[in-house]
């Protein structure tokens, strides 16, 4: 479904994303790790098409991101991280507005459909400022799903989400993974998500891809290690303490 | 396809424009003035003429029949308080319809989801600036319906071919003018992802063109006319100087009261004369007009291609 090679991401002499190599089998969650700067939200905004990558190249579906980006754009879902869409418009509104950017058929019943399966239909006609962020992100998720994606990627789809939205999302991406088949890229920095959805993880730091794999292949990795917790610190650890390093001398 | 997408843009736009209580509360302002513009130039016309009827009873009433000249009536020029309001306040609601039109979608998130769509970012980018030219050119013709209608009720002339055409032309030299102020307002936009700054930069580029170049001008003009009086070579001040002319280059605002002053008969020179002799005399000024709103539109295709979201 997508597969990246040597994708890189340079802005001056600043590499974001440096030779990125991955692969990523329909029908998977995968789980994108790593700390505060290490890439994933750039990672996601090449694939998602919205800024071109310096190097490399990357096929979703087998289309190339830059060259056929139309026809990715077709094919992906995505919800970034904290969505406010459009305020003064309803739900309704709001999701008939992208469906037609997108070329929806059957707007109205798709819009019924989707809403349906995310529990949202008696919210249809409210305006989004009067939502909270739960509902945001649950009606933010509702624009993306309704040209009915082959892959949905998500940045940090639980950020500021309290315990019960948490759990709401989460079981909600399950169901879209099992129900429609949907493929999940998911950036993340919260383990316990990743621990319980994805099927497949891949972590990130200083833009470098320090492993990927499906979580059983990665707990085969560390046969020593209890957790995902205690292998993905192994793994980022230290690259993660000097990032934090780097970051209190730019402070400075 | 792409063309269905750049439409329902340009829908969502306009409708969007008449749900911000601010840009509602100037365009109301802005057709109260153009209405209040034609019923005070209508007045004063009435007031000229009813000067003049019981002058010439007067005459009449001490047995003498040599009668002061009639004052010629300009229909138009009733309307000329219309070009300032033109060149201030829709200068200024241009400005409000196209400030934040993307740095508003990129401090909310909606940019990055509206280019994930399958559509390219020269149909977004045309799909809004079709959505601000439906919201002017709606107010402008509007304002063109409710003035011709008023300026027959209130005036009591009937506009005749001529008329109309020179106020139709008006009115679309009105609209390339708001629409330069609405695509540089759209051009900054794109440049910043903060709305307050990007008000602030048209806010500071429209009292510089507005206000600070023409006032430039008249300084130079009193200067010249201050250096000459000195040396006894003028003895009034200048209509325009080289200098103030180069000045005035750099102000859309003039140039556009130039035009609109011809074209609505304030001047007895031009009052007379044809739309395409207006047209001949006023090319440099039209030019002048154009070009910013001409220059700031291929930069902002050029930089929301290239803009990385």
């Amino acid at each position: 479904m997508l597969i990246t090679k040597n994708l890189t991401k340079k802005y001056e002499d600043f590499i974001a994303v440096d030779n990125l190599d991955l692969h990523i089998e329909e029908g998977s969650i995968f789980g994108f790790l790593g700390h505060n700067g290490a890439g994933k939200t750039t990672t996601i905004s090449m694939l998602t098409t919205l800024i071109l990558p310096s190097t490399g190249t990357a096929t979703i579906g087998g289309y190339d991101i830059v060259k056929e980006n139309l026809k990715v754009r077709k094919l992906l879902g995505y919800l970034p991280e904290s969505v406010m869409l459009y305020g003064e418009l309803t739900a309704y509104q709001n999701l008939k507005f992208f469906g037609e950017l997108s070329g929806v058929e059957n707007i109205d019943m798709r819009i019924d459909e989707v809403l349906e399966l995310l529990q949202f239909t008696k919210w249809k006609n409210k305006k989004i400022n009067t939502f909270s962020k739960g509902m945001r992100q649950r009606i933010g998720i509702a624009q993306s799903l309704l040209h009915k994606p082959k892959i949905l990627f998500l940045d940090e789809p639980t950020s500021g989400l309290d315990p019960q939205g948490t759990k709401s999302m989460r079981d909600l991406l399950l169901m879209l993974n099992k129900e429609w088949g949907t493929t999940i890229f998911m950036n993340t920095h919260l383990l316990s998500e990743v621990t319980k959805i994805c099927t497949h993880i891949g972590i990130i730091g200083r833009g470098k891809l320090l492993l990927s794999d499906s979580i059983e292949g990665v707990k085969k990795m560390f046969p020593g290690e209890k957790s995902l917790e205690e292998i993905y610190f192994k793994i980022e650890g230290d690259d993660a303490v000097e990032a934090g390093l780097d970051n209190s001398k730019k402070r400075i | 396809m792409q063309l269905k997408q750049a439409w329902i843009i340009a829908k969502k736009e306009f409708k969007a424009a008449f749900k911000d209580k601010i840009f509602v509360v100037i365009t109301i302002l802005f057709l109260l003035l153009s209405i209040m513009s034609v019923y005070i130039g209508g007045s004063t016309k009435n007031a000229e003429l009813k000067a003049y009827s019981d002058i010439v009873a007067y005459i009449k009433s001490q047995g003498s029949s040599v009668f002061p000249p009639k004052p010629i009536i300009y229909p138009l020029a009733i309307l000329q308080n219309i070009i300032n309001y033109v060149s201030i306040v829709g200068a200024v609601l241009a400005v409000f319809l196209g400030f934040d039109t993307f740095s508003s979608e990129k401090e909310n998130g909606t940019l990055r989801l509206l280019l994930s769509r399958p559509i390219y970012r020269d149909q977004l980018l045309s799909g809004k600036l079709l959505g601000g030219t439906m919201v002017i050119g709606l107010l402008l013709s509007v304002t063109l319906v409710f003035n011709t209608f008023l300026f027959t009720l209130v005036s009591d002339i009937k506009p005749e071919v001529l008329e109309i055409s020179r106020l139709i032309v008006f009115i679309l030299i009105a609209f390339c003018y708001m629409m330069s102020f609405y695509i540089a307002s759209v051009f900054v936009s794109i440049k910043t992802k903060d709305r307050s700054f990007g008000f602030l930069v048209m806010l500071i580029a429209w009292i510089t063109i507005s206000f600070v170049i023409p006032q430039l001008a008249e300084s130079q003009k009193a200067f010249a006319y201050a250096l000459n009086s000195t040396a006894q070579s003028i003895t009034k001040l200048p209509e325009d100087t080289t200098i103030s002319k180069v000045i005035e280059i750099f102000s859309p605002a003039v140039q556009f009261q130039n035009i609109g002053g011809d074209l609505l008969q304030v001047s007895a020179n031009s009052a007379n004369i044809s739309i395409l002799e207006i047209f001949k005399i006023r090319f440099s000024s039209l030019v002048y007009m154009l070009i910013p709103g001409i220059v700031m539109l291929f930069g902002a295709y050029k930089s929301f291609l290239k803009e990385e979201v």
